[in-house]
């Protein structure tokens, strides 16, 4: 949101727009959930004004009546569509995400539906790295990584290591506090791919078998890590495993609030 | 006649729902959240669970997890009030998981009753 020029201030030279992604998001997120909630009201109103109108073939007046409730149900669609609208431009804004608390959370949420004998290890030296997305942007990446480890190693059992550390960490080469560029590793134990389909792995419709879903998954991580301007790739050997390494440039330490 | 599960939060939509497939013969399940639909799942029973995405408790993308993992061939439609749009929406991310059918709300109960007709023929 931008904070406006009072038109009564006497001095009005101290006041600056100020872009403020996180209000906006947060902005965003309610009126999605007011959308959200009112389109479900909207639904019941349809759904007993259809079912009355099916009883009401000889009362025209009253079936005027119950046309004129679902006409009023239209206006309230549109302005629930106009509140999704606000919500879907609000969620394109960048925030500070911090990255190890977006693991958490997809962990947190998939871990009730990971088959017994799966294991997840969590290995993270980059605690406080923030990389700057869009809310859900990072979290529908890891989910889409954890659930494509999780589905290589069904039913036989492994585990799935995920890494998050600075590069500068691994190269030796310090630049004071920064990280400036993360670098996250997904690693399984699971089914391994051969180098034919390593390499079409991030084309849409690409799955290892039908079993294994849409094959939309990775072309989606491969988008969204483009958009954050990083890159990932995948190293593989069938029977042994997989691991996606994903390096995402201009990450920056901080203790931000929590928003991602 | 088939067995179809409801998981819907909203107690008004969620009898709507059970009314308009109980007229058409189908045998209803109904819960108010996920939690309460895994505990009710049967699969002997229920061939279609239509499911609400944003709820309390266990969310709607749990629910077609967990429901897949018990019956894989168990039909799913996914219903939600976020819309379409946008890639980090429920519905789109339910389609991911591998629902049968997404539709937004608000919709008219004959549009869901003859999705449901078609799945299950």
């Amino acid at each position: 949101m931008s904070a406006r020029k009072d038109k009564n201030q006497a001095d009005n030279s101290q006041i600056t727009p100020v872009n403020d992604p996180v209000a906006d998001s947060r902005l965003g997120a309610l009126a999605g959930g007011i959308a959200h909630d009112l389109n479900t009201v909207i639904t019941t109103i349809y759904g007993y004004s259809e079912m009355a109108l099916e009883g009401l073939a000889d009362s025209p007046e009253a079936a005027e009546n119950v046309r004129r409730i679902i006409g009023a149900a239209d206006r309230a669609r549109m302005l629930t569509r106009q509140l999704l609208d606000l919500s879907r431009q609000a969620a394109r804004e960048k925030v500070p995400v911090r990255v190890a608390a977006v693991l958490d959370d997809t962990i947190d949420f998939i871990r009730p539906s990971v088959p017994e004998g799966i294991r997840i290890l969590r290995r993270v030296t980059a605690h406080d790295a923030y990389v700057n997305a869009v809310p859900d942007q990072l979290f529908r990446v890891f989910l889409n990584l954890t659930m494509n480890a999780v589905q290589a190693m069904t039913p036989k059992g492994g585990t799935l290591t995920v890494t998050i550390g600075c590069r500068e960490d691994e190269t030796g080469i310090h630049q004071g506090d920064q990280c400036r560029e993360l670098h996250i590793r997904f690693s399984d134990t699971g089914k391994g791919m051969d180098k034919a389909l390593q390499q079409e792995v991030f084309k849409p419709f690409v799955s290892a078998g039908k079993e294994h879903g849409t094959g939309l998954g990775l072309s989606v991580v491969a988008d969204a890590i483009r958009e954050l301007g990083g890159t990932i790739t995948v190293s593989s050997e069938p029977g042994v495993g997989s691991a996606f390494d994903i390096i995402i440039p201009g990450a920056f330490f901080g203790t931000l609030p929590e928003k991602h | 006649m088939a067995g179809v599960m409801i998981v819907e939060d909203d107690s008004a939509l969620r009898e709507l729902l059970r009314d308009a497939l109980e007229k058409r013969k189908y045998t209803v399940i109904a819960a108010a959240d996920g939690k309460e639909a895994l505990a009710k799942f049967r699969p002997s029973i229920v061939d279609l669970v239509i499911t609400d995405l944003l709820m309390p408790e266990e969310d709607g993308l749990m629910v077609i997890m967990k429901i897949r993992e018990i019956k894989p061939s168990t039909k799913v439609i996914a219903i939600s009030g976020g819309g379409m749009a946008g890639p980090g929406s429920y519905l789109m991310m339910a389609s991911k998981l591998g629902a049968d059918a997404v539709i937004s709300k608000p919709f008219l109960p004959s549009e869901l009753v003859m999705k449901v007709k078609e799945l299950l023929e």
